[in-house]
This record gives structure tokens, C-alpha cells and sequence, in this order.
């Protein structure tokens, strides 16, 4: 794997030259206290002292609303037309979390059927990432193996270290942006650097203050569809989609057809919550999770479970996000800590 | 004998003499800044309960989910949150022979997100004091102090009872009311803007909304069994994100709690991504202060809306 150097006063310029060349997207300060990804058009508009963004940078690879198809009907012959090809966008400024959260999605998307929408994006997104360094109390990413200066997904991974980022190269993507930007790429010793690196990944990593024990959970959901437990939980919950739109990893969808004149329209998937009580309602009228407490189990077993079974990965990145935003205080750490309480008492 | 005692002793002893089924109050959150919702059915288990300036959630919501449980249900309730009380028992969506009202006079609420930035997370509360002015949180890694100006959430600023107009127990002492800004100032401050600037404004705002719909499932006033925003056939407003739609979702909604909106300040507070939509609702009162003089809606028991009622000798030609 090969490195570099980026001093940090030269990084504006590399930003303002990205955002000329490609579509930059990256951290934007809205209002008082919110972040958000955006494209930018230049260094000035990006907030380099974010700690987690308000929401996460899934949507510019899996777009909250993405039109799928048009169509028109000429009176004899129905022509459909896909969209354009997706142009190449940077990601710039991508937390650990927010990185590990797209490996996530990667194989929800390229399984048996490939999901040509995603795929596209993922194919000409180039991921800058950028080492945390501030842990809120709501981060518990170190419970998925992952810490606040993992760069394991990142094209490029940016850590701030004095007046110099080091960039780790991870990909062939990370290594023509490299190539293509090489002025401000410094090939410096940079051995250094590494170093000091994993010294603040360690320093980091001692400031997490949720200790969270994932062991032994999945068993007692492997083994217990029904749990009393869950009648406890569900009884707060708003039923509202906060902790399923701020997550990095949900990837639940819904297809509409929308007409736009007597012979045209489009057909758009949009983000769906499994937290909405129309999300499994058939068209008989039947509900399968009729309640709160089948929805709010269903979320919980998805993120701990269901994508462990699937495919082998978490279901969360532990961004701490639905925590932070849960208007009632519903905890996914604290529902970790009481399940494995479950089975120990089991 | 301090109030999360008094409330505790209340409950116990409500739910030992079956009087209520269930008690809906206020417990300890997972982080030093939280409290969290807790619906308590055993008297064993009142300890749960607490009280406090992190008590912000209007439990009067839960109301509706739960009244058509066989028992009656005594529900923990700030001043503002009473007025959802009386606008709900108005409007028959709740029984109030069912309901025993926990009235805790409120000295203001934090915005947690102030007291979690400024506090050791690890930190573990135990207690709080309130000299009028500020707050201090006392935990165990040492006492925080909180101006109630800087760091308490805007509802509370321009706060009319703080007191609870209706309840049937009350808890602590009584709260004097103490405005800390004209109570329609922000409202005022967009009214001078112009056409143009207002709607750039509100694009702006409504541009961010993830349509969650966490306002709506959090408003007390939000009633209606299938609320039109989760009606499929015929689809009002489409699940695309885009400023059209979601500009639509919150004018439809503004309108639809208009002279029915208690003010609590619930939706603005639980917004993921800050869009003030108190502002909102809040230009809809003044206007039917300035139009009708009416108070705010839930101020008093019995209130009619002044959008429902109708008068024969009504003045508008139109009538």
C-alpha cells in the first residue's frame, strides 16, 4: 500500500481543483448545528471540523429519490428510457463509520440481481475518507472491529496529523486520483507518519465511553423470535423514521409510478422505513407487523441479525446516529447490553 | 420532600389502590443528558421514575396509544404538555375520567444536546438545583452549570404556563412565568423579510426535511387514525423527496393543526435536521391572536378552536 503526503495548507487548493474537475461532494455546515454532504464548489463551503454528519453520505451513492425509468406511449409503442449514467463523483471527508457503512451495502445490491442504479454510483464514486478526531458519546464503532481511524473501504484515507494529512492509497480508484492530482500528493517518508497515526488511533480509541459486548447476542436472537422483551421496547417508540433515514446502512426501498402527462411519467424508488406501518401492508389489507413492537423487533434484528445471516457483515457501524437522534431515547447500545442480559437469564 | 420522591410516592400509591393501571412518566435515560419515556404498571417498580430540567418529551402522545387499555392511566405532565390535555379531551380523542393528570410545575427545559456537549459523558447524575437563573447538573464527576437562557430550548423561552392548567395531582412548587424574549419574536423577525427572502427561507428549510415524519407521530394534535401523508390510494403527497412534496407535507400539516397546535414545541425539538417548524405553527397563533384574539389553543378547558366553530352572526359576508 502505498502513501503520501498533503500539507495541510495546500489542501483548499486540492479541494477547489476537485470541485472544478468533478462533482465534490462533501461536508456542509447548514443552520446553526447541522452537517450535511453536499456538493460544494470549492474548499470555502466544506466544514473540515465535522465530527459525524447529521445524516449519513449514503445518499449520494443510494439517492433517497432516484428516478429509475421514463416512459412515454406514442399511441402504438411504449418507449422506455433509463437514465443517464451517474458522472464521477469524490466523496470527500467520509468518517470510518460512514466508509464501513457502504462495504455494508456493497452485497445488498450486487447479489443476485444487480442493482445496475447502485452499482453505477459505487462504480464512479471515488471515496476520500477522513480520520475522526473527536468520539461523541453516542460512537461505538469499535464495537465492529472498526476504530476512528479506519481507513478499510476508503479510496484514500486522509488523517490529520500537525500541519500534514497522511493519505493512505488503498484502491487503483485512490491511486489515479493520486496520479492525476500529483502535485499536491507529496511523496514524503512517511513512515513517521504512520506511526503517529496509530498512536492517535489508540489515544482515540481510549475515549469511547460506550462499551458495548456484542458477544453472544445474535445467539439469542438466532434462538428467540419472540422475546417479552420487545414489549418493553417497542412501548416508547414514536413509530416516527428518524433512526432508519439518519442510518448509514438501511437500504429498504419503494418503487412508484408517477405520471407527469396522459402519455408520460417516470418511475422512481424512493427510501422506505420499516418503522412506517404501511411498509409490509399487502394489498388485501393484511399486515404482517402490525404493531410497533413487530416493527421496532424487526429493525433490531436486521441490524444485529438478519445482515449477519445474509451476508456475513454487521448490520450496524455503530455511527451512533439513531441514538442521537431518537426523540425517545431508544439506545441500540442498550438494547445490545439487555438482549445479552436475556440469554444470560435464559 | 423533593419532587422525583413526591412523584414516586404518588404513583405507588395510585397504581397500589388501582386507580390506574399504568403510570406514564419520565426515567433515566442512557446518557447523563437523557431521560426517556417509561410506562410503569407495578408499584414495585415507581423507582424508575425521575424529574428534571431533561424532562422535555410531551408524554400526553402516549395518551393515544394507550387508552383503549382496560384501566385508567396517570400520565406526568409539564405545563405545556397539559394543554394537550384539553385540547384532546375537546376534541373526544381522549377520555378524561380515564386520565389522572400529574401536574409537575416546570422550571424550564435544557436542550440535552447543550448539556452533552458541555458534560463528561461517563459522568453518572445525581441530582440538579436551580437558582432561577441557571441550572446545575450535579453528577459525580462535578457540577455543570447552565445558564437557562443560553442552554434551555427555545420553547421555553417565551414559556406561558409553566404551571400545568389542568391536573388532578400536583407535584413541587408553583413556577413563576418569566419570558426571557417577546414570545413571537422569531416569528416577527420572518415576517420582515420579503416575499422573495421568505420563500427562500422556507426552500431552504424544507429543502433538508427527510420526511420522517417525526414531527407528525410526535404531536399530540397529530390524531387521525390514517393521517393523509400515509393514504396510498389516492396519494396527496408522493414518498419523493424533493422540494414540492416536502414543502407541501409540512404547509398541509401546519394547516391541518392550526388553531389546534398547543405550542409545545415537540416538532421543532425532534427534528433530525433542525428545521423550525414552530416558526411555523407559530405564525398560524398569531395570526388568530391578532385576528380573533384566541389563546392558545389547550390554555384553558373546554376552549373552542376558532377555525371550528361556526356563528350565525358571523360579520364575513362569506358566512
Amino acid at each position: 500500500m502505498d502513501s503520501r503526503v498533503v500539507n495541510k495548507g495546500q489542501l483548499p487548493e486540492l479541494l477547489d481543483k476537485l470541485a472544478r474537475d468533478h462533482i465534490l461532494v462533501a461536508p456542509v455546515r447548514e443552520e446553526e448545528n447541522i452537517t450535511l454532504f453536499k456538493r460544494v464548489s470549492g474548499a470555502s463551503e466544506v466544514q473540515l471540523d465535522y465530527i459525524t454528519s447529521d445524516v449519513s453520505p449514503k445518499g449520494w451513492i443510494f439517492p433517497q429519490t432516484e428516478k429509475t425509468l421514463s416512459y412515454t406511449y406514442t399511441g402504438d409503442t411504449l418507449e422506455m428510457k433509463e437514465p443517464d449514467a451517474p458522472p464521477k463523483t469524490i466523496l470527500f471527508g467520509v468518517r470510518p463509520c460512514d466508509v464501513r457503512s457502504i462495504l455494508a451495502l456493497d452485497p445488498v445490491f450486487e447479489g443476485k440481481f444487480l442493482d445496475t442504479f447502485y452499482l453505477e454510483r459505487r462504480k464512479n464514486t471515488v471515496i476520500i475518507g477522513l480520520s475522526c478526531k473527536t468520539i461523541l458519546s453516542t460512537c461505538f464503532c469499535t464495537a465492529f472491529n472498526s476504530g476512528p481511524c479506519d481507513g478499510t473501504g476508503a479510496d484514500l484515507m486522509f488523517t490529520e496529523l500537525g500541519d500534514k494529512y497522511y493519505v493512505e492509497v488503498n484502491t487503483e480508484k485512490g491511486k489515479s486520483l493520486v496520479e492525476a492530482y500529483s502535485q499536491y500528493f507529496l511523496k514524503e517518508d512517511t513512515e513517521k507518519l504512520a506511526k503517529a497515526k496509530e498512536e492517535q488511533a489508540k489515544k482515540l480509541e481510549g475515549q469511547f465511553t460506550r462499551k458495548v459486548d456484542l458477544d453472544g447476542v445474535k445467539k439469542v436472537l438466532d434462538e428467540n423470535f419472540e422475546l417479552p422483551y420487545w414489549e418493553k421496547v417497542f412501548r416508547k417508540c414514536l413509530g416516527c423514521g428518524i433512526c432508519t433515514y439518519v442510518c448509514p446502512t438501511c437500504h429498504c426501498f419503494d418503487i412508484f409510478d408517477y405520471t407527469t402527462g396522459e402519455f408520460t411519467g417516470n418511475r422512481f424508488r424512493c427510501w422506505d422505513s420499516c418503522m412506517f406501518p404501511d411498509f409490509t401492508l399487502m394489498a388485501g389489507g393484511h399486515n404482517p407487523r402490525p404493531s410497533r413492537k413487530e416493527r421496532v423487533r424487526n429493525r433490531f434484528m436486521h441490524k444485529l441479525k438478519y445482515h449477519m445471516d445474509r451476508y456475513n457483515l454487521d448490520g450496524c457501524v455503530g455511527c451512533g446516529r439513531c441514538i442521537a437522534k431518537c426523540p425517545v431515547n431508544i439506545d441500540i447500545t442498550q438494547i445490545i447490553k439487555d438482549l445479552k442480559e436475556v440469554g444470560q437469564n435464559a | 420532600m423533593d419532587v422525583i420522591q413526591q412523584l414516586r410516592e404518588q404513583a405507588k400509591k395510585l397504581l397500589e389502590e388501582k386507580k390506574v393501571d399504568m403510570v406514564i412518566g419520565f426515567g433515566e435515560g442512557t446518557e447523563l443528558a437523557r431521560t426517556t419515556p417509561v410506562f410503569i404498571t407495578n408499584p414495585e417498580e415507581v423507582s424508575a421514575l425521575t424529574w428534571g430540567p431533561l424532562c422535555a418529551n410531551n408524554l400526553v402522545k402516549y395518551l393515544l396509544d394507550y387508552q383503549n387499555l382496560p384501566g385508567n392511566i396517570a400520565v406526568v405532565v409539564k405545563g405545556c404538555d397539559s394543554r394537550a390535555i384539553n385540547r384532546l379531551v375537546t376534541d373526544n380523542q381522549i377520555n378524561r375520567d380515564k386520565v389522572v393528570v400529574l401536574g409537575v410545575p416546570c422550571p424550564g427545559q435544557l436542550d440535552w444536546r447543550v448539556v452533552a456537549a458541555a458534560a463528561d459523558p461517563a459522568a453518572k447524575l445525581k441530582g440538579f438545583s436551580d437558582d432561577g437563573e441557571s441550572f446545575t447538573i450535579k453528577t459525580d464527576a462535578g457540577d455543570y452549570r447552565f445558564d437557562k437562557k443560553e442552554s434551555m430550548l427555545p420553547r421555553c423561552l417565551v414559556c406561558e404556563n409553566p404551571n400545568p392548567v389542568v391536573s388532578d395531582i400536583t407535584i413541587g412548587k408553583e413556577q413563576p412565568v418569566r419570558n426571557y424574549k417577546e414570545r413571537f419574536a422569531d416569528v416577527i423577525a420572518l415576517e420582515q423579510l420579503g416575499t422573495e427572502e421568505k420563500s427562500a427561507y422556507w426552500d431552504k428549510q424544507f429543502s433538508r426535511c427527510l420526511r420522517c415524519y417525526a414531527c407528525r407521530n410526535v404531536c399530540p394534535v397529530c390524531t387521525c387514525r390514517t393521517c393523509v401523508f400515509d393514504q396510498m390510494q389516492p396519494m396527496w403527497v408522493s414518498k419523493r423527496n424533493n422540494l414540492s412534496e416536502n414543502t407541501a407535507f409540512h404547509l398541509i400539516r401546519a394547516f391541518h393543526v392550526a388553531g389546534r397546535c398547543i405550542d409545545c414545541g415537540e416538532c421543532d425539538r425532534v427534528c433530525p435536521v433542525d428545521i423550525p417548524l414552530r416558526n411555523l405553527n407559530q405564525k398560524i397563533q398569531k395570526d388568530l391572536k391578532d385576528l380573533f384574539n384566541a389563546p392558545t389553543p389547550g390554555s384553558e378547558a373546554g376552549l373552542a378552536s376558532p377555525l371550528g366553530e361556526f356563528a350565525t352572526g358571523d360579520p364575513e359576508e362569506f358566512m
